[in-house]
């Protein structure tokens, strides 16, 4: 029994909206989705996608409401994980994948307590989950794009949350590793996790994912991906140029 | 001795000068730079035509003072230094660049006290009356330190009246005019100078030859030192644009322990860090040192005290340092 | 037996250096290793303000005239970093720029009026050489806090330099955070002020680090070995200035963080992974 199928919904919105240098980056979005769920987030580019997970957590200004688990974001951070884009990152800091993991342990922490034998034994957990224990002293801008990604699900398992936001995970990633990923994110979702992620492969929805949101600046679609991840709607979020990148992977 | 070489040797320039006075010579602006003139006579190019009083601009308060003195009514004095201000690391300011424009005269000390204006008075020597009076002294009374001469020429009272005599020469020079006053003032003022060397000379005396060492933040004060038979050492050097390091530091904690010697004395114009510091090494070593007191260096006093004159600065920095050291 | 005077320098500018060094990394892995530099010629009008206002040569009080300029100039940088569209070079070669020609022309005014003025100019390249007892004593605390701090707050600045928006959504203050360090490198360059001067200040921030950044990939030892690196700099600048005649030690120690530099690029290869 967990906590999310309850009466509030996982991820709430109620016309958000976000103006990013001059123009409307979200325009209105409303949504409410019930976890536990692995939820992609699709829409062409610039169509709001990360801008709607930095709103949902509180990093960009904006003007609506937002309620992850029920309650105002800052009242529940510590039960939400985050796994940012991988431009934002300083990839010549020194700092090692053991410490990368370790990161998601600071946030329970709390100020000036060092992390203890328990958190660099669930760091070394979440560091074999994702297959990388050998590259622990590692430094972090010496490996490849798929092995970073997965410090940054291991740092993100180690938060141990009930909710993730993750932003293009797979993107410049090999498939062994997108493999690998999918495997650790769909066990997240079994444990009675919502995953909201940012995905741009379409071919690859429908095989992995429970639920889905269009997006193109405003939400489009919500819901499961057998009646909302539709041709028609497709369309609707990309305009003519997505026909051809679907043939065969259309639901009926 | 020495006063009697030095009062000779300004009587024939004297007579030098008048003889060239009826000779009306040419032109040619006294160089700034030190090549040494010294005890030769002043060229004026052209004597002063207006009306007085005379504008006259002088870089340090002790050269305006000594103008003061000697010119009277008939000259108007300012001085681009005030108190406390360092002329070795002293820059104008385009305020003072205006009052040099408008002056009909300017008087500096030379011999590389003004450091940093050397370039500006060279261009202004061009096309202005603009002389240095202290490489106007005779060479033998020059103090030297490693190839360049010591420019602090008013801590010896007796070379600071032959100052005055130069300047007197140069005025009656530049204003013929005014010879009869010029001559009158400089013979009571020089007077008084001559009673200030010796009670000085006096004072200096009364200090017991073992405690007869004074040290201050910079070397300023070798003439006063040859003058009147005490030993000096200063912590920076010639001129406070040279660095006073840690070995000289540790150098002056080891003088002023060895030597035992009570006090040394801070300057009005010099930061006092550096003296601090020998305070405590030498506290450090079981021989506390007192701060004799605040001397007068490199500039006058505030200008509404008796130490902003001359004999006042003199009269001060003398008793300061008796006091401490007897 | 070391001389009285050499130990108190020794001392201070030893932990000037410890206290520099893992800030100066912390601000060269947050790009703000400039910052230390405009601030230094920041503090330069308030310098000038102190010294008319309590006169002479009380150093505490221009020190806190230099603190408040110094910090002036941070708050300045800040807003124009966020209200602005101007970027963070230029923003700060605005505020350089704009505080130390305000400092220049104040030094100017000083210098006419009456008073003493003596001492003013020794901030530029610091008199390292005639540091005391209480200057000592002064600098300890500082590197006391400086590090302290540094240590306390470990993660949080490993979290912030490494990912920003991560460490955001984890719920760290990171505007406040990064205000803190800027002030711990604001706090630092005042009080290096009289030691080396305005215008080395940067490199006692910058040197020691970057040496320390050719030998380790792991933060921890960075911190570490920078404080190590910058102790050893200035106990060995101020060594090496007592013993060569009127020797500048802001400079020598200057140059000696620089040859360490050099020695360990030349151990190491130079490059900055």
């Amino acid at each position: 029994m967990n906590r999310q199928t309850q009466d509030y919904p996982a991820l709430f919105l109620r016309e958000l909206s976000v103006v990013y240098h001059g123009r409307l980056a979200l325009e209105q979005a409303t949504l409410a989705l019930d976890g536990p769920a692995l939820v992609a987030i699709v829409g062409p580019n610039g169509a709001g996608k990360s801008t709607l997970l930095k709103a949902a957590l509180g990093l960009i200004p904006y003007t609506g409401q937002v309620r992850v688990l029920g309650q105002p974001i800052d009242a529940v951070r510590s039960r939400i994980g985050y796994i940012p884009q991988r431009g934002s990152v300083d990839w010549d800091f020194p700092v090692s994948v053991l410490d990368v993991a370790l990161m998601g342990t600071y946030g329970r922490l709390g100020w000036f307590r060092r992390p203890g034998r328990s958190e660099y034994h669930l760091a070394r957990e979440c560091l074999r989950r994702v297959g990388l224990e050998e590259l622990e002293n590692r430094q972090i801008g010496q490996l490849s794009g798929g092995q970073q990604q997965r410090v940054f699900l291991a740092r993100a398992l180690a938060q141990q949350a009930d909710l993730y936001f993750i932003d293009e995970p797979m993107a410049g990633v090999d498939a062994a590793t997108e493999a690998t990923l999918f495997e650790v994110l769909q066990e997240l979702r079994d444990q009675g996790k919502t995953l909201f992620v940012v995905h741009h492969d379409l071919r690859s929805v429908p095989e992995h994912f429970d639920q889905v949101i269009l997006l193109n600046r405003r939400v489009l679609a919500v819901g499961p991906v057998a009646t909302t991840f539709t041709a028609d709607r497709l369309q609707e979020a990309y305009g003519g140029r997505v026909l051809a990148l679907h043939e065969g992977m259309l639901t009926p | 001795m020495r006063r009697q070489t030095a009062t000779i040797a300004g009587r024939i320039a004297w007579a030098l000068l008048a003889g060239l006075l009826l000779l009306s010579g040419c032109a040619e602006p006294v160089d700034p730079e030190p090549a040494l003139q010294g005890g030769q006579p002043w060229s004026v190019a052209q004597p002063f035509a207006g009306t007085p009083p005379i504008r006259v601009v002088c870089t340090t308060g002790m050269l305006a003072d000594l103008a003061r003195n000697l010119g009277g009514e008939r000259l108007q004095v300012t001085a681009l230094m005030g108190e406390g201000v360092d002329p070795h690391l002293y820059k104008v300011s385009p305020g003072d660049v205006a009052k040099l424009d408008a002056a009909d005269l300017v008087l500096f000390n030379g011999l590389h006290l003004e450091g940093k204006l050397g370039e500006l008075f060279k261009r202004l020597a061009r096309r202005k009356p603009a002389y240095a009076l202290a490489e106007s002294l005779p060479a033998e009374r020059l103090l030297g330190l490693e190839g360049a001469p010591d420019p602090h020429v008013w801590f010896d009272v007796s070379l600071w009246r032959d100052l005055a005599d130069r300047l007197c020469e140069l005025l009656v020079a530049f204003d013929p005019a005014g010879a009869a006053e010029y001559r009158q003032r400089h013979a009571a003022y020089a007077a008084r100078l001559d009673d200030l060397h010796a009670w000085v000379q006096q004072e200096i005396a009364s200090i017991p030859a073992p405690r007869r060492v004074l040290v201050t933040a910079h070397d300023a004060f070798r003439y006063f030192g040859r003058a009147y038979g005490i030993e000096v050492r200063g912590i920076q050097g010639i001129s406070t644009e040279s660095e006073a390091g840690l070995k000289e530091i540790n150098q002056l904690v080891d003088f002023l322990v060895e030597r035992q010697i009570k006090a040394v004395f801070v300057e009005s114009s010099v930061s006092t860090r550096n003296v601090q510091a020998i305070r405590e090494g030498c506290q450090a070593r079981g021989h506390p040192i007192v701060l004799g007191g605040e001397l007068f260096s490199d500039a006058l006093g505030p200008a509404d005290r008796p130490e902003g004159t001359y004999e006042g600065m003199v009269r001060h920095n003398v008793r300061t340092i008796v006091e401490a050291l007897r | 037996m070391i001389p009285y005077n050499t130990m108190v320098v020794l001392g201070g500018v030893a932990l000037l250096g410890a206290a520099a060094g893992p800030i100066g990394a912390l601000a060269v892995l947050r790009r703000r290793a400039l910052v230390g530099d405009a601030l230094a010629h920041a503090s330069l009008p308030g310098l000038c303000v102190a010294f008319w206002l309590v006169g002479e040569r009380f150093l505490p009080a221009l020190l806190l005239g230099a603190l408040v300029s110094g910090l002036l100039g941070v708050g300045v940088l800040a807003w124009l970093a966020k209200a602005t569209r101007i970027k963070e070079d230029a923003a700060l070669g605005v505020v350089l720029s704009v505080f130390f020609g305000l400092g220049v022309v104040l030094v100017g005014i000083l210098q006419k009026r009456p008073g003493n003025k003596a001492g003013l100019d020794t901030f530029l390249f610091g008199k390292a050489a005639g540091l005391q007892w209480l200057d000592l004593l002064f600098l300890a605390g500082l590197a006391l806090v400086g590090l302290t701090l540094v240590v306390a707050l470990f993660k949080e600045f490993q979290t912030l330099g490494f990912d920003r928006d991560f460490a955001a959504a984890q719920g760290w203050p990171v505007a406040r955070l990064d205000l803190l360090l800027l002030a711990l490198i604001a706090v630092l360059v005042v009080v290096g002020l009289p030691a080396v001067g305005v215008v080395l200040v940067a490199a006692l921030l910058i040197t020691p680090a970057a040496t320390a950044r050719l030998w380790t990939q792991r933060l921890h030892r960075l911190l570490l070995l920078s404080a190590i690196v910058g102790a050893l700099t200035g106990a060995g600048g101020a060594w090496l200035s007592s013993m060569i005649p009127h020797a500048p030690t802001g400079a020598v120690i200057v140059l000696v963080g620089a040859a360490f530099f050099l020695l360990s690029a030349a151990l190491r290869g130079a490059s900055w992974r």
